[in-house]
């Protein structure tokens, strides 16, 4: 139950509150909240794989299965295949995040993510339960997954630009770290804002930094491209009920042309 | 305003007549002070627009669907779009106000069903005047669109408090409102049939039903724009 606090407590944003980053990471057990991960990650591939079960009979259930194994593995690989990549870029443009605090940074964005995507899910499995038509399936899932990922890197960014306003101390020196939490605080309430902003929010009127925009842009083009090349390596999640079962497809085009067909085949 | 309130609930409490007390509670829902013990309103209000909808032709079977069927379509609605409300609420930061967005909410929901209830006499009189199945459709359709309406003036008057104080409350309106339609004419679709086609037997699903609305619009759209 304390993992589902940690998680709540980042998407209320007590977790990423200046106060409680002051010492340059966000301040949740790693392991838990990876749990919670999988788990709402499989709650949305048991939304997404309904469809072939409504639809495709005795072999539905398979691609059920297979779609609650391959959401989590979707976020997971693709977290492994980047991240090596990720901590390096982000050291080279500068930023002081050590490794350990860019993994939570980015598994806490995850978990925003995997919510979002959770949370949706019964609209998802709703409308797997009354469409005949796969492509609709197909658009109504991209747009659930951008709206998902759109609140992730809301969250990253936002994140990273709060870790940047924190002057990490040693915290052998007590007295220095409660100037810079005072400091912190007053920055906070000074510019008029409220006094615990959302996760999403931003906390005062300074612009990002240079750095902090930098390693947003990198870690973006790398997951989203990455992330998106995953997505179409997994395939199926949807399970096209017109073709027999399998657990991959043939390698084949890519996204973008995948998106194109169905929208085509949901005009045909 | 609580004194009113007060007063109101004391009312109700009261021996005063039944229909005394429900002309209570649903002036408290109208004028904003809707609460959780209103819920029985939006199933009652909408069991008994469902059953005058359904009458159309003058099959009791079609009517008792009918009136099944209102409750469990705004229902439905809200229990499949609060999840997502919720965790994107939480997300702005504004969990401390959902306890108020979601008795707006329901308590629009209720405002639906009563402005639904008060404006099915005219249904009757439509029914009684015109025999024909499209412009019965096409009225009823209309009757929802007031209602709708009504209920956005409730959610937005809630709304309005909660927006001065966080103006990302704004966009939680339009977010739920987006949210609401989506699922809302989907579900509507998959209940067909609410009027009944007088030339079809009673049934509570339509045979084949179990499709989407949207598709069948995009298709249209295109066959229009083809040819």
């Amino acid at each position: 139950m304390s993992w589902l606090g940690d998680l709540d407590k980042i998407l209320r944003g007590e977790a990423t509150r200046l106060k409680a980053l002051r010492r340059g990471r966000i301040e949740v057990r790693v392991g838990g909240l990876t749990v919670i991960l999988i788990l709402l990650a499989m709650v949305y591939g048991l939304c997404i794989g309904s469809f072939s079960v409504f639809r495709g009979g005795s072999e539905g259930f398979r691609q059920l299965g297979a779609s609650m194994v391959k959401v989590p593995l979707l976020f997971l690989l693709t977290l492994l295949v980047t991240f090596p990549s990720l901590y390096v870029f982000n050291a080279l443009v500068g930023s002081r995040l050590i490794l350990s605090s860019v993994l939570r940074l980015l598994v806490a964005a995850l978990a925003v993510t995997v919510a979002v995507l959770a949370s949706l899910g019964p609209i998802v499995a709703f409308f797997s339960a009354s469409t005949t038509s796969y492509a609709f399936m197909i658009l109504l899932n991209v747009a659930v997954f951008s709206v998902a990922g759109l609140m992730g890197m809301a969250f990253l960014l936002q994140t990273l630009h709060r870790l940047s306003l924190i002057v990490p101390e040693p915290s052998s020196h007590p007295d220095l770290e409660a100037i810079g939490e005072e400091k912190a605080v007053q920055t906070v309430a000074g510019v008029g804002q409220v006094a615990s902003p959302g996760a999403l929010e931003p906390v005062d009127d300074r612009a990002l930094s240079r750095h902090v925009k930098a390693v947003f842009r990198c870690w973006i083009f790398l997951y989203g491209l990455v992330g998106a090349q995953m997505g179409w390596v997994l395939r199926p999640f949807v399970g096209n009920p017109s073709i027999p079962f399998t657990f991959f497809r043939p390698r084949e085009s890519n996204v973008f042309q995948g998106i194109l067909t169905a929208l085509a085949n949901l005009f045909s | 305003m609580t004194r009113i309130k007060g007063r109101n609930q004391a009312q109700s409490r009261s021996a005063a007549p039944f229909s005394q007390s429900v002309l209570d509670q649903a002036n408290d829902v109208l004028r904003g002070r809707a609460s959780l013990r209103h819920a029985w309103l939006l199933i009652v209000c909408g069991l008994a627009y469902g059953a005058v909808m359904g009458s159309h032709g003058g099959r009791p079977l079609q009517a008792v669907y009918s009136a099944v069927k209102v409750p469990i379509l705004l229902l439905a609605t809200v229990g499949l779009s609060l999840p997502s409300f919720f965790i994107v609420n939480t997300l702005l930061g504004l969990r401390d106000d959902f306890k108020v967005a979601v008795r707006g909410i329901l308590g629009a929901q209720a405002g639906l069903t009563i402005i639904l209830a008060s404006l099915a006499p005219l249904t009757l009189f439509w029914y009684g005047s015109s025999n024909d199945y499209n412009s019965a459709i096409l009225f009823n359709g209309l009757m929802f669109g007031v209602a709708t309406a009504g209920a956005q003036v409730l959610l937005r008057r809630t709304y309005r408090p909660l927006a001065a104080r966080r103006p990302w409350q704004r966009w939680m309106l339009r977010f739920w409102m987006l949210l609401y339609m989506f699922v809302g004419v989907q579900m509507g679709w998959v209940l067909r049939p609410f009027v009944g086609d007088p030339g079809e037997p009673v049934t509570f699903f339509r045979a084949g039903a179990w499709d989407n609305a949207y598709v069948i619009v995009f298709k249209m759209i295109w066959k229009a724009l083809a040819s």
